[in-house]
């Protein structure tokens, strides 16, 4: 929100410096955006235009006399086409500063000009709002002669501050002098909120029909006259960031900048019964709202109305129907209090959002209709209009409940000793009233303030006024409770597993465009690109691999999202995937895939302490002849393998992908390892070459041998395959190597080759083996 | 080879002489280890010289066989300490030759083995390392959560204007991804006794347009202490020190009112610009105001702790919930957010 700082002062003697106050604001808790520096304008008056004359020597220019206050007279030169003899108008005398010039005697075809009249633009305020033609038009609140820089605020800086949403009281220039002069600790001068309004014969008429308004001030102004309003509010207005309409609804806007109470003006009679109804939108109910667009209405719309129809959406925006307009002289306005649920649901429903319904929104104080409606009345009839009696309909004000705070509250929650007198001081300044007991104090808050609803709300309050900054730090005192942080340690311990092996890690978008069945999809994503929750993290690694082009290892960890019987299923996955330079290796041979498989294992045992058992399987998005699952206590732990050539293809990488995941919540709790002394005997071993079936796999050669070894066995690997000219089609040549050693005596020759014969007669029974020789 | 045959000790004097010198000799030609070796066979092995002197002793009268004994063993002395003469020649003029190699150390090393972590996990990282070494757990949580724990028990009932203040993603009509992690700390209240002390770091989701500084996709790292006789000092005390821990020594922490409807009292948390150091006019990260801002705080709300059944007469406590993104921007001088997402291998690299 654009408060200009001259507003503020008006009601409060603030320091100097635009910085000093917009950082009080902000430890206040009203940070300042930031600072909208106005410029230095200095000796700029209001005069009157007492006479005009052409210039004798120019067509284009004309030479005006001006009052410039206490019998001083200019002549000044003007090319401006909009002046008029006994305008009021801005004047920069001789030595004047303007943001573009200073002003200095110029002598114009032989007349010498004494001083400026200014523009709205030489004032360094929006000329498109004001007026665009010419000089700046003021009138006559403002005294001949004064300074119009100070009358008008002109060079006093706008702060743009952002008020939290439980905050709408300080939504206005009233509400954030009130939080500094009680922060300052300075008296607060504020205008009269006594409703001047009294002719008995102006009635305004308002019936309520729906719980869902509070309260209703309407009020019935005639002798209104429309046109340009008065320039200090102008000016006020279009510093604030509002452009000035008309005087009438200037007023409005003003009240609603000054004391945060939306305010609504209807032509009177343009009020089919004279009487405002505030009800329910019947269903199919037609209105045409300010901005132009007719909308139909229904139920769920709360609206002010009159015996034809809507007139307009309560709390949000008005109607055309009965909108001002120059011809009108006659006017009703509303100042009233909705509750803040139905207009939020109503301005969602139009997608409208307004100053008024921003404030509505967040429930507004009920008091504030009857000072809306005072003030707007005071400013009408400084205008010249007569004004009726207010007509208050609506619950009884309502007194907010007092809060029992006590004292030591403050210190238990704060860490700040602040002493029962300190307190109250503090609360008071912000307009509480305080019965005190010991200890206790019954504190009621101001009707302004609608967010203090409990003793904390009260502490937060007494450090706002203290400052936080006058609180210590301090180390808290932590009974270690025990709770366990064993899945993010598995998250960690993945993440520097997979660093230690090469992987690079990414975090990609949890969102995507496209998805499986099973896929979640959002009611409200912010793009077709971003529609699905991701199924699956291996897409994400294949694109950024295919981006990088080169070989590279990636991983990520990260939640994937499928929905099963209307259930949304989360489960956090660890995948990680590389890319190779292209291998001409035969078709059953991928010394890749071992790779990924390796650097499977390790991550597993690595995270469980126990040795994963792969086991060749199918899986989606990977080869259907080059993939496993790898089982952990035998669960299902993940899967490996090179993938799917289509998708490979589909992923645009001219590299062959390796990827494995593997699901972190499917993890066993880590095992301890236990330490088991090596035989102090050599160990000895003896390498086979077989010829086998193709289709036997390595770790059925190796799980016989062990077995048909026996106890003696420490370790069989196979260590070579071969296919190829040298065996029959159909088969393969392995070999392997049995490692044998005793913890009670050194293997004899005799003893390893029984143990090699045994192993070679189980593989031949059991696997169809002939050795090689 | 013939076993030799003498008649007197002279001879055999004379024949051992002989040996010597030939033995010294061949070892001025050998130039390792192994021509020792060879030459120590010859002379002095099982079948070598020497041997076939010993053997041939037994023709000496028996009389002369003991000096004959001593002279053989006296020459075997000699012969083996010309050996280990020459052993040590060799070895130290191999020294010498090593110690004379000359490499061009600057030559590029292998390419790393080591991958890397994301930087928006170190920062995580190394906040929840802090927070470990000061007793807290670390927890995680779903990203998909009922309104239930994003608002209602988080004292955002529906309607409540706060709402408005997460832009959330829906995925139907109580389901909706998390916009903060503040969820967690009813989950943890609600599953443990007091005290708790617990960081919950993890994603979240708001529709945020996305630009150098935002992005509908972020993590967040929460914390919450509920304990008898917690206050907002030991929050600034554990914020300040977090904000050390991962920005370095001299970092100010800055506590401004705010609101949450989850905390009261409540505060926004800004710390020193780590790239200016507070208050440079130009400075690209904190646009000239010093500040970086982190997130929000505070001591839980009274309704919070009533909602998991804790009394907030007995208890108090405070939590925050700060953006890991913008710790990881002002930590390692990212200037666009959307760069964590991108992850390039250049920064991938650099970061790690
Ligand atoms: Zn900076």
């Amino acid at each position: 929100m654009f408060i200009p700082l001259s507003w503020l002062r008006e009601y409060t003697d603030l320091p100097a410096a635009s910085q000093e106050v917009a950082d009080r604001l902000a430890m206040l808790g009203f940070p300042v955006a930031h600072i909208v520096k106005r410029p230095h304008i200095t000796n700029v008056v209001v005069g009157r235009i007492r006479a005009i004359e052409r210039h004798p020597n120019a067509d284009r220019l004309q030479v005006c006399t001006i009052d410039a206050g206490d019998g001083a007279q200019l002549t000044i030169v003007t090319a401006a086409t909009n002046v008029a003899a006994g305008q009021i108008v801005p004047v920069a005398k001789l030595g004047a500063k303007l943001p573009q010039t200073t002003i200095e005697r110029r002598t114009m075809r032989g007349i010498a000009s004494e001083g400026m009249l200014c523009s709205p633009d030489e004032l360094a305020l929006p000329p498109e709002w004001f007026e665009a033609d010419g000089i700046m038009q003021l009138d006559d609140s403002l005294p001949l002669g004064g300074d119009a820089v100070t009358l008008l605020g002109l060079a006093d800086d706008v702060l743009d501050v952002e008020i939290t949403s439980n905050r709408v009281d300080a939504m206005c220039a009233i509400g954030l002098a009130r939080e500094l002069a009680a922060s300052y600790q300075l008296p607060l001068r504020l205008p009269s909120f006594e409703n001047p309004g009294g002719e008995v014969s102006l009635r305004a008429r308002v019936e309520i029909e729906s719980d869902d308004c509070l309260r209703f001030v309407a009020q019935r102004f005639e002798n209104v006259r429309v046109g340009t309003g008065p320039a200090r509010v102008r000016v006020r207005l279009a510093l604030c960031g509002i452009r000035p309409i008309n005087s009438v609804v200037d007023v409005s806007n003003y009240v609603l900048l000054e004391t945060g109470e939306p305010l609504h003006v209807y032509d009177a009679a343009q009020v089919r019964g004279g009487t405002l109804i505030v009800r329910d939108a019947r269903q199919g109910e037609r209105l045409v709202t300010l901005d132009g667009a007719e909308r139909t209405l229904g139920p769920s719309a709360l609206v002010i109305a009159d015996a034809e129809g809507p007139l307009g959406l309560a709390g949000v925006m008005g109607g055309e129907r009965s909108e001002v307009n120059d011809a009108t002289s006659s006017i009703l306005l509303e100042a009233a209090i909705f509750a803040g649920a139905r207009v939020r649901r109503t301005a969602q429903l139009f997608s409208l959002r307004t100053e008024a319904s921003m404030r509505h929104e967040k429930s507004l104080a009920p008091a504030l209709a009857e000072i809306g409606a005072a003030r707007a009345a005071h400013m009408l009839l400084a205008l010249g209009a007569h004004a009726g009696v207010p007509q208050v309909a609506g619950s009884a004000r309502v007194q907010h409940q007092a809060i029992a705070l006590m004292t030591g509250e403050v210190e238990r929650l704060l860490g700040l000793r602040v002493s029962a007198q300190r307190i109250t001081d503090d609360l008071v300044a912000l307009g509480c009233t305080i019965a005190q007991r010991p200890e206790e104090l019954s504190v009621t808050p101001p009707p302004w303030r609608n967010d203090l609803a409990n003793d904390a709300d009260l502490v937060e309050e007494v450090a706002r006024m203290e400052g936080y900054d006058a609180i210590e730090a301090a180390m808290p005192p932590i009974a270690a409770p025990e709770i366990s942080s064993r899945e993010y340690d598995v998250e960690r311990d993945a993440a520097f597993t997979m660093r230690a092996l090469g992987y690079h890690e990414v975090i990609t978008h949890s969102l995507q465009a496209s998805a499986g069945p099973h896929a979640v999809a959002l009611r409200n994503p912010l793009s077709d690109e971003q529609r699905f929750l991701r199924t699956d993290l291996a897409p994400a690694l294949f694109a950024r691999l295919a981006r990088i082009g080169r070989p590279y290892r990636l991983f990520e960890i990260g939640h994937v999202f499928s929905r099963e019987e209307g259930i949304v299923i989360e489960v956090p996955l660890l995948a990680f995937a590389f890319t190779t330079e292209p291998n001409d290796e035969p078709p059953w041979r991928d010394r890749e895939f071992l790779r990924c498989k390796g650097d499977a294992r390790e991550l597993l045992c690595a995270l469980t302490g126990r040795c994963p058992v792969v086991q060749r399987a199918e899986r989606p998005g990977f080869h259907p002849g080059k993939c496993a699952v790898v089982l952990v206590d035998s669960v299902e732990a993940g899967a490996v393998g090179r993938a799917d050539p289509r998708v490979e293809r589909a992923s645009g990488s001219s590299l062959p992908l390796y990827l494995a995941a593997v699901r972190l919540d499917r993890l066993p709790e880590r095992a301890l390892p236990h330490y088991r002394p090596a035989s102090r005997y050599p160990s000895t071993y003896r390498d086979l070459a077989l010829l086998v079936g193709a289709e036997v796999s390595a770790q059925s050669v190796e799980a016989a041998t062990a077995q048909a070894i026996g106890d003696i066995c420490t370790a069989v690997r196979v260590f070579d395959e071969y296919r190829g000219p040298q065996v029959q089609p159909g088969a393969k040549s392995l070999a392997l190597r049995a490692t044998m050693q005793r913890f009670d005596g050194t293997i004899t020759d005799e003893e390893a080759d029984a143990a090699v014969t045994r192993a070679v007669d189980a593989l031949q029974k059991q696997l169809g083996a002939t050795i090689r020789t | 080879m013939p076993g030799f045959s003498f008649a007197a000790m002279s001879e055999l004097t004379e024949k051992l002489a002989s040996l010597q010198q030939r033995l010294a000799r061949a070892l001025e030609t050998a130039g390792d280890e192994r021509a020792l070796e060879e030459a120590r066979a010859v002379y002095l092995g099982r079948s070598g010289d020497v041997a076939a002197i010993r053997r041939s002793i037994g023709r000496l009268p028996a009389q002369e066989r003991p000096l004959a004994g001593k002279e053989i063993n006296d020459a075997v002395a000699a012969m083996e300490a010309l050996l280990e003469r020459k052993r040590e020649e060799i070895a130290s003029r191999a020294i010498d030759t090593a110690l004379s190699e000359r490499i061009d150390v600057t030559f590029p090393a292998p390419e790393p083995r080591l991958g890397s972590i994301h930087p928006v996990r170190r920062v995580i990282e190394d906040a929840c390392a802090y927070f470990e070494r000061h007793g807290f757990a670390v927890v995680l949580g779903p990203e998909v959560e009922p309104d239930y724990y994003n608002f209602d028990a988080l004292n955002i009932p529906p309607e409540h204007p706060a709402r408005e203040g997460f832009d959330s993603f829906w995925v139907d009509e109580t389901l909706l991804l998390r916009p903060h992690t503040s969820p967690m700390q009813i989950r943890t209240m609600q599953l443990h006794r007091p005290p708790i002390a617990i960081v919950a770091p993890g994603k979240c989701y708001r529709r945020d347009a996305v630009d150098a500084r935002h992005h509908f996709q972020f993590h967040q790292i929460e914390g919450l202490l509920v304990a008898e006789g917690v206050h907002f000092g030991h929050l600034k005390g554990m914020l300040t020190g977090l904000c050390r821990a991962l920005l370095g020594p001299y970092q100010n922490v800055r506590f401004r009112p705010s609101f949450f409807p989850f905390t009261e009292p409540s505060a926004e948390v800004d710390t020193t610009c780590p790239k200016c150091g507070g208050g440079a006019a130009a400075c690209a990260m904190c646009g000239g105001s010093g500040w970086i801002e982190l997130g929000g705080a505070g001591m839980v709300h009274p309704n919070v702790l009533r909602e998991v059944g804790y009394d907030p007469k007995r208890l108090s406590g405070w939590a925050f919930g700060f953006g890991a993104e913008r710790l990881a921007l002002a930590r390692y001088e990212v200037d666009d957010v959307r760069r964590f997402i991108d992850s390039d291998p250049d920064l991938l690299e650099q970061l790690a």
